[in-house]
């Protein structure tokens, strides 16, 4: 069989691309290796009747324009306003208001706003150049990156000097540092406001799960085939360039263009045999940090917890962040430890979407940062799970007192899932430690040539390009902007 | 009252770098008061008695910086500045008996790397060759008063690089990377543009070798003294036991300063080598300095050095330390253990791997013992600031942390210390009055006006801090006092 295209991965970023080559007449195909589509916007069943997100509850907003041209709206995925968010400590409690004027909302304006900027240089870059992500030729952009003040910077800096009130500043860190592991006070870490928590997050009306169905329907639509149990083995390459997709059951998908939607490590390190790339662009990938830290805990609740402004229970509620807690944590992660205090993160996913549970009853997600991937001390055990649902339950009852009776099933997803079920490697969802030589040199954000990368008929969308972990969607429909663009070039099609 | 003294320029401390800026200022006819609040001169540079036991180097103990010009255009050769050891090697005390050595000779260096990695052997002349070609083309920017910020994209990846992923790129084996981070250890590796660092000291240039480390006959004191002379030559004018209580303003103009007994002086130029923070927000509090002046000056520093100086009556030579000892010994298992101790100390606890540089400067220089005795000079960093409880509080059960920490490389150190001093930074501020050193990667990669000049007009800072990084250099005070000779004579 020949495809135009083949993308690799059904999540966002490959459904968005699916979309865009489809509907220029490109017989385009989308891989999965899973049995659904959606990868971290997917939403499964973890108990009889009880259904939630199992790996993230918030994802990047996707940028306005993107989503009309995607059509997604007519589609049933509304994005609503980001609800408010809530911080707990034993005897006191912080709450920030998107909608607000507070100066916390104000700087989350500001933060959304330079990640828009981001994303409007970063598609504007695109197609003019030749060059690839890692190819020899490739050129620094000569205006600045517009997130390269926070790469001198640290996260505790630049939000303790923004804000007077501490706990203020404790929340805002919170938001950025929810589900990832970084010391704060170290300098470059100030990047972390570029997270999708801090400002004008995605939250989809009635779960991930509908923007899935959305982009899936959207896809189909326009033309696009989706295959499911399908997994890549190897990128086929005819005198440097891709010539097919091989598969782990033996046959191959013939196609000169790929969409990879994998990391930038599972892309280069396992779909090609390493004698194929060349030594430098092996050693540049290899040296590429991944940081998985973010485990998760699903429950089962009997009743939604009692909670005096129970509108409060559509946003997010961090138990008793402090910077000092997230330099601790990410310093236990480091060495491959479980920190006596990790920072944790609740939602009552079932608040904003009822259907997520049987009447009557909720579900509660926990999302828990600084979890490592690798235990210095082996693998994770069922033990070392319980760990993790006890420190949820713990968080937990800090906010809602007698929470514990109120849990009939708990389910742990540890970074390794993560892994596992996403193909991210190391767990990490946002493609790699989030730091300023990553982000500016070894990722590369400003690349001009991106998506394209050093391999002709590879484009690189996913977690670890350029507008991954920033904004959902635009990854992918910036890489089958590149692909129709040297399809139209190409003269040997 | 007295009616105020009057000069044409007044110089704040008496430390190298202070010295430097006096002589030159002098030299270029301006009739200069230098102020030092101690009753000798040389600041942190000092080689003093320890006590019973011989002649230690009190804070700095090798010189790695000294700017060449400073050392020929002060002829402080002709005022005694001699080195006892031009070009001393690196080890790592890995444990009793196995030591990686790094001596200068690339090949004799990459020999030793051998035996911990075959790889890193063979990348050691590239890493080498590639660190000195990037020291090079920083000195531009480095050397010279007017030297500009040339855009270069490898030093601009550099300066947001951590020393951790830096050398994680060139080597794979620990000891090695853990030896080489800690000329970067100010910063924590896993700080984004600490490779600036490492990339800094190898631009350095000391008695005519790039990136070597010296020891001066007789101890850094020796350094203060040559610079004293040469103050003397020059007619500057010096009071020791004399502090600054405040700077004198006038709108936004620097006119002289309150001396701790009450009398004034008034100069219109004013060089401060006390630091960026004690300059600004201390002595120039009359100033009413903006919040964004204050922040310039930085917050608090939370990371710091401490020093512990031994004085034995022996060197136990069990550990097959010949030929080491003339040398730099760092004690360091990996380059985690740096991360963790940043953020230990950050969090005001006394790490639990101390990460420490150790010289003995009696071998290399034996004018410096005194009966036979030795003396180890033991550099800690990073510690806290403050520890929780505080220091005086903990100084016993840190000097004996240093003590068998040492014990464990240098089996029966233990039973040769007959004395011992502790300068944790709270001695290091009540003594000399110095403050932590601060790194600022973004001030590294700002040109020298940047760095010497203030928001106050005639106010000129000359510290250590005011360099690109903290080290004994006396640039600041050269390139301090060219810059203000130039604008007093362009007014």
């Amino acid at each position: 069989m020949r495809y135009d295209a083949a993308i690799i991965g059904a999540g966002a970023d490959g459904l968005a691309a699916a979309i865009m080559l489809a509907r220029k007449g490109l017989k385009t195909v989308v891989i999965e290796r899973g049995d659904h589509p959606g990868g971290l916007l997917s939403t499964l069943e973890f108990h009889p009747g009880f259904r939630a997100s199992p790996y993230a509850d918030e994802i990047a907003a996707v940028p306005p324009r993107i989503h009309w041209a995607l059509d997604l709206a007519r589609r049933g995925a509304i994005f609503a306003p980001a609800p408010s968010s809530l911080a707990v400590w034993p005897n006191r409690h912080h709450l920030v208001s998107e909608s607000g004027s507070s100066p916390a909302a104000s700087l989350l304006d500001a933060f959304a706003g330079v990640r828009a900027d981001i994303v409007a240089r970063v598609r504007k870059q695109a197609g003019r150049s030749q060059g690839g992500m890692f190819s020899p030729a490739r050129r620094q952009p000569a205006e600045p990156w517009p997130g390269e003040p926070w790469t001198a910077r640290s996260l505790h800096a630049l939000l303790a000097n923004a804000l007077a009130d501490e706990d203020a500043a404790a929340h805002l860190a919170a938001l950025a540092l929810c589900g990832r592991s970084a010391d704060p006070f170290l300098r470059g870490s100030g990047l972390h406001a570029l997270a999708p928590g801090s400002g004008h997050s995605g939250v989809v009306m009635g779960g991930l799960g509908r923007l899935a169905d959305a982009l899936v329907r959207g896809a189909e639509d326009a033309g696009a085939e989706i295959r499911f149990g399908l997994d890549a083995s190897d990128l086929r390459l005819d005198n440097g360039r891709i010539a097919g997709v091989a598969l782990v059951d033996g046959s191959e998908l013939e196609t000169r263009n790929a969409i990879s939607t994998l990391d930038l490590k599972r892309t280069f390190l396992s779909l090609f045999p390493w004698q194929a790339l060349p030594r430098k662009l092996i050693a540049r990938v290899g040296a590429f940090r991944m940081a998985g830290a973010a485990a998760r805990v699903l429950f089962a609740l009997k009743s939604p917890p009692a909670f005096t402004e129970p509108e409060l229970l559509r946003g997010p509620i961090h138990a008793a962040p402090a910077f000092s807690q997230f330099a601790e944590a990410n310093l236990a992660w480091r060495s491959g430890g479980i920190a006596g205090e990790l920072p944790v993160t609740l939602r009552i996913v079932s608040a904003a979407d009822p259907s997520l549970a049987p009447p009557g009853s909720a579900v509660m997600t926990a999302t828990i940062g600084a979890v490592p991937f690798r235990l210095f001390d082996g693998a994770w055990t069922k033990e070392k799970r319980d760990i993790l649902r006890d420190r949820a339950i713990a968080a937990a009852e800090l906010v809602f007192p007698g929470v514990t009776g109120l849990v009939i099933a708990a389910e742990v997803i540890t970074p390794n899932d993560m892994d596992d079920a996403l193909g991210a490697t190391e767990g990490d969802v946002w493609g790699g430690e989030i730091a300023a030589d990553q982000m500016l040199d070894l990722r590369p954000w400003a690349d001009p040539g991106a998506p394209r990368t050093a391999i002709r008929g590879l484009y690189l969308a996913g977690p670890s390009s350029p507008l991954g972990p920033i904004a959902t969607c635009a990854a992918g429909v910036l890489a089958a902007e590149a692909v129709m663009a040297d399809f139209n070039l190409a003269p040997e099609r | 009252m007295k009616t105020p003294d009057t000069y044409d320029a007044l110089v704040i401390g008496g430390g190298v770098n202070g010295l430097t800026a006096a002589a030159y200022l002098a030299r270029g006819g301006k009739r200069t008061l230098l102020v030092e609040a101690r009753e000798t001169l040389g600041g942190l540079c000092e080689t003093a008695d320890l006590g019973d036991g011989g002649l230690a180097p009190m804070v700095a103990h090798t010189l790695y910086a000294l700017d060449p010009r400073v050392t020929s255009e002060l002829r402080l050769t002709r005022y005694g500045l001699k080195f006892a050891l031009r070009d001393a090697t690196i080890a790592l005390l890995k444990d009793a008996t196995h030591h990686l050595v790094l001596p200068r000779d690339i090949r004799a260096a990459a020999r030793n790397i051998a035996a911990c990695s075959k790889a890193d052997a063979e990348a050691w002349p590239r890493y080498h060759s590639a660190l000195f070609a990037l020291g090079r083309s920083m000195r531009a920017l480095w050397w010279e008063a007017g030297g500009k910020p040339a855009p270069n994209r490898l030093i601009e990846q550099i300066a947001r690089t951590g020393t951790g992923a830096w050398l994680d790129s060139w080597f794979e084996s620990d000891p090695l990377k853990a030896l080489l981070a800690f000329d970067a250890s100010a910063l924590s590796p896993l700080d984004a543009g600490s490779a600036l660092l490492l990339a800094w000291r190898a631009a350095q240039e000391m008695c005519g070798l790039q990136a070597s480390v010296a020891f001066p006959a007789g101890g850094p004191g020796a350094l203060s003294l040559a610079l004293a002379k040469a103050c003397e030559a020059a007619a500057v004018e010096i009071r020791t036991s004399c502090g600054v209580a405040e700077l004198v303003i006038d709108g936004d103009r620097n006119c002289g300063a309150r001396l701790h007994t009450g009398d004034l002086v008034t100069a219109p130029l004013v060089l401060s080598s006390l630091s960026r923070r004690t300059t600004l927000v201390e002595l120039a509090r009359g100033a009413g300095l903006g919040l964004a002046e204050q922040s310039a000056a930085g917050d608090a520093p939370e990371i710091a050095a401490a020093k512990v100086l031994l004085a034995l009556d022996t060197i136990p030579d069990g550990a097959s330390l010949s030929g080491l000892l003339k040398g730099r010994l760092i004690l360091a298992e990996r380059l985690e253990n740096y991360s963790a101790a940043h953020a230990d100390a950050r969090a005001g606890r006394i790490p639990d791997d101390l990460l420490m540089e150790v010289t003995f400067p009696t071998i290399a220089d034996p004018s410096l013992g005194s009966k036979g005795r030795h003396i180890a000079s033991v550099l800690v960093r990073p510690v806290p600031r403050d520890v929780a409880g505080g220091w005086e509080a903990s100084k016993t059960a840190f000097a004996a942390k240093v003590v068998s920490r040492l014990n464990s490389r240098i089996p029966g150190l233990v039973d040769h210390v007959v004395a011992i001093d502790v300068l944790t930074p709270d001695v290091l501020h009540s003594r000399y009055g110095a403050e932590p050193d601060t790194v600022d990667v973004s001030r590294m990669m700002a040109d020298w006006p940047a760095r010497v000049e203030t928001a106050i007009g005639g106010l000129y800072l000359c510290g250590a801090d005011a360099d690109v990084a903290p080290a004994v250099s006396g640039r600041p005070g050269r390139i301090a006092a060219t810059l203000a000779i130039a604008a007093a004579g362009s007014r």
